[in-house]
């Protein structure tokens, strides 16, 4: 079945083939660097590699506004770049420095196996996703499959990584895999919708901040290893 | 145009935001008091108006239908008592000296924020813009949670902000899911995201909602909008969160919060249903719920914190409530929704009780509280009270509820009802049991139970029971809003089992898609 023709959001007309390429091409290269985070061992490299997909988000979001004329796309763009490239991880690196975590990013689960785990995610993503990239709406039909599996690659990170800090990455990561998932599957919430994410997005990153330096005032660590006192 | 709608979710923001410059406490009091009655009043008049005409709107974006409206009344009524009780409470903390004036002040702003929030979720007519709301007080909860500066407060806190964060991650996920596919129906707009133009289309013969996303939708929101709701087995932060929070906040997480989960489900629920059709959300459901009753009633067993206890038996009552939309039909759903209503009555009653108990004893282990409706008589009868309608005894409405969800489920299932009321049974020993010994026994003394271990490092630090003098008599305020809704939740069990399924069929014929299940 085609695109359902809409008027102002089917593929631009001139280069279907390149846009959904390029789109494609970046929505992969914010998989991979959900990988690269997974695979790094120092935590401001974590915080680093977060801003470096976020920037890619801005570009795979720039890319959809230009290719489906749907200007307000770039404002969500624009947003994504001054937010996540730059706010929040401003912020992290303030909470690191003032908890002073060990450079070392503490694994539950060791690096090769959390490889491995992520590929077998990306799969899942994949085959889940099938029945839905069939139906053919796409925008292009990996999309929904890597934003899919960028969120469960987040969910991972937050299980797998003791450290306060690699927690928060991980749930801004799978932000941004949920962030991916609307603009190139569904050309983009309304802007009304995107701002109020975003203004919750950011509020959720500084209250995780705050409660990251109490963590540390309270237990001198942010291991959350340590929060061992509420169990059955 | 409804100017009632606009003030009552107005009122709480508003005096979120004057509580921030409040000079003095008796101001506080004041201003908190007034947005109770301010609350009361709007809730009254949408209650009224919905009831007339069938649904008010403000604007594109607030629209309230009559389950919109049972909302509003359910969030109207309890969160003016517990604005009421909170008074009390902080102030009772502000006295003691357990807490300065900034940070008295500081909780009301989070307080607010979060009754605020929860009121505009269940009044937008969009899907995205009520996943906003419902993150903003999950972010404003969040805040109160973590607020007694204790160790295991900030534990609770964290384990609340992690697991609801990624629950709500999952719900917006589900959320997109379900703008997919309606944009292909109902175009790029705010329309493809609106309740009314969903549920049309949703309802219309080939809608054009794709069943294969909607279900993948609902699966993803299920998870997220349950974790919020307390659904086994996403609970895990629940009964650590009732039990560290300010009293006033665990009555507003278990009578509000867990129902505001509970409503985006129905929501979902009464999209999803039309074009997939009933079995695949309600057997969901069902599982989930029996889940939930399940784990609950076998944890309340060895719970020795009254307020883990109640926050355990709310694991439940989410349960009861999910198997009632699950088995779904007339009777189930409005058994499910008298379920939610008549629990949030009695489980803000009983935070209410515990919360005086807690005042006055100093800690919140049941084994050294004993004798309760001897030494106070306010806070014993209200906590004995409450548990008995928790345990869902029959003068009072959960009873009717959890009859109307059993004889639903029995014609549904006949193995279901059965599994269903032997977890009932399970649940009404081990919620009665602590309980009762706390009000009946008689006073033992300390000695006995020194040295156990307790839960959390506090337990060592409070002094015993008799060495703590009682500063005050239970307060006013407190003792109001207590009696207040033991007397909403009697005259609603008691009286008008009648006048509420007036108010309540609407709501369930507005989500009965067809029969239910068959």
């Amino acid at each position: 079945m085609p695109p359902t023709p809409l008027s102002p959001t089917t593929l631009s007309m001139t280069h279907p083939d390149l846009g959904s390429q390029l789109i494609n091409l970046c929505s992969m290269m914010l998989l991979l660097t959900a990988f690269a985070i997974v695979a790094q061992r120092r935590l401001s490299a974590c915080v680093d590699l977060y801003a470096l997909q976020s920037l890619f988000l801005a570009v795979t979001a720039a890319l959809v506004a230009w290719f489906t004329d749907s200007p307000h796309i770039y404002i969500a763009a624009l947003l994504t770049l001054v937010i996540k490239t730059v706010t929040i991880p401003i912020i992290l690196k303030k909470v690191i420095e003032r908890v002073n975590v060990k450079r070392e990013v503490e694994f539950v689960v060791n690096i090769p196996p959390s490889l491995l785990i992520c590929g077998a995610l990306v799969i899942l993503a994949f085959s889940v996703t099938e029945p839905i990239a069939r139906l053919g709406f796409l925008l292009t039909r990996d999309s929904l499959a890597i934003a899919l599996a960028i969120v469960l690659i987040g969910f991972f990170m937050m299980i797998a990584r003791r450290k306060a800090v690699s927690q928060i990455v991980g749930f801004l990561m799978m932000e941004n895999g949920l962030f991916l998932g609307a603009t190139a599957s569904a050309y983009g919430m309304p802007l009304i919708v995107e701002l109020g994410v975003f203004f919750d997005v950011l509020v959720a990153g500084l209250i995780v901040g705050v409660y990251a330096h109490r963590l540390q005032d309270t237990f001198d660590s942010v291991d959350t290893t340590k929060l061992t006192g509420l169990k059955e | 145009m409804s100017l009632a709608l606009l003030i009552l979710i107005a009122a709480p923001l508003v005096a979120g935001l004057a509580s921030l410059r409040v000079p003095t406490r008796r101001a506080m009091e004041r201003l908190q008091l007034a947005s109770a009655a301010v609350l009361w009043a709007a809730m009254a008049a949408v209650a009224a108006s919905v009831g007339a005409e069938g649904a008010v709107s403000f604007g594109s974006l607030l629209r309230a239908d009559p389950l919109s409206a049972f909302m509003d009344a359910m969030l109207g009524f309890i969160g003016g008592t517990a604005l009421c009780y909170a008074v009390g409470y902080m102030g009772e903390e502000l006295t003691r000296g357990h807490l300065g004036f900034l940070r008295y002040r500081r909780f009301f702003v989070y307080f607010d924020l979060f009754l605020f929030a929860m009121m505009l979720a269940v009044n937008l007519d969009n899907i995205a813009l009520m996943w906003i709301a419902v993150e903003a007080s999950t972010i404003s909860a969040a805040l109160s949670v973590g607020f007694d500066r204790t160790k295991a407060a900030l534990e609770a806190g964290w384990k609340y902000i992690i697991l609801n964060f990624v629950g709500i991650a999952l719900a917006l996920f589900g959320t997109v899911l379900v703008y997919y596919t309606a944009e292909h129906a109902l175009g790029v707009s705010m329309d493809a995201l609106s309740w009314t133009a969903l549920h049309r289309a949703a309802g219309s013969a080939d809608g054009g909602l794709n069943p294969v996303v909607l279900k993948m939708a609902f699966v993803f929101a299920m998870i997220g909008y349950g974790t919020k709701a307390g659904v086994a087995p996403m609970h895990t932060w629940l009964p650590d969160a009732h039990a560290e929070a300010p009293t006033p906040t665990s009555a507003m997480l278990s009578g509000l919060m867990l129902n505001l989960g509970l409503y985006a489900v129905l929501r979902l629920k009464g999209l999803v249903d039309p074009a997939v059709g009933p079995a695949f959300t309600g057997s969901i459901m069902l599982g989930m719920g029996l889940l939930s009753m399940a784990i609950a009633a076998a944890f309340m067993l060895i719970q020795r914190d009254y307020k883990r206890l109640l926050g355990y038996s709310s694991v439940e009552h989410v349960g009861i409530v999910l198997i009632g939309f699950g088995v779904g039909g007339p009777l189930g759903l409005f058994g499910g929704l008298f379920h939610m209503l008549n629990h949030a009555l009695a489980k803000s009653a009983a935070f209410y009780a515990a919360g005086m108990v807690l005042l006055r004893h100093g800690h919140k282990m049941i084994e050294r509280v004993t004798g309760l409706l001897r030494r106070a008589p306010a806070a014993g009868s209200g906590l004995l009270l409450a548990a008995v309608a928790l345990a869902g005894l029959p003068p009072f409405g959960l009873f009717v509820s959890e009859l109307l969800i059993a004889a639903a489920a029995y014609r549904h299932h006949q193995g279901i009802a059965l599994l269903f009321l032997g977890l009932l049974a399970l649940a009404f020993a081990t919620l009665l049991a602590p309980l009762t010994r706390m009000t009946f026994a008689e006073p033992i003394h300390n000695e006995s139970v020194q040295g156990k271990s307790f839960h959390g490092d506090a337990a060592h630090d409070w002094p015993s029971e008799d060495a703590r003098p009682v500063t005050t008599g239970p307060d006013r305020l407190m003792l109001s809003a207590l009696g207040i809704n033991l007397a909403a939740m009697s005259v609603i069990g008691l009286l008008l089992p009648i006048m509420a399924s007036d108010w309540l069929l609407p709501v369930s014929a507005l989500l009965d898609t067809k029969a239910g299940l068959p």
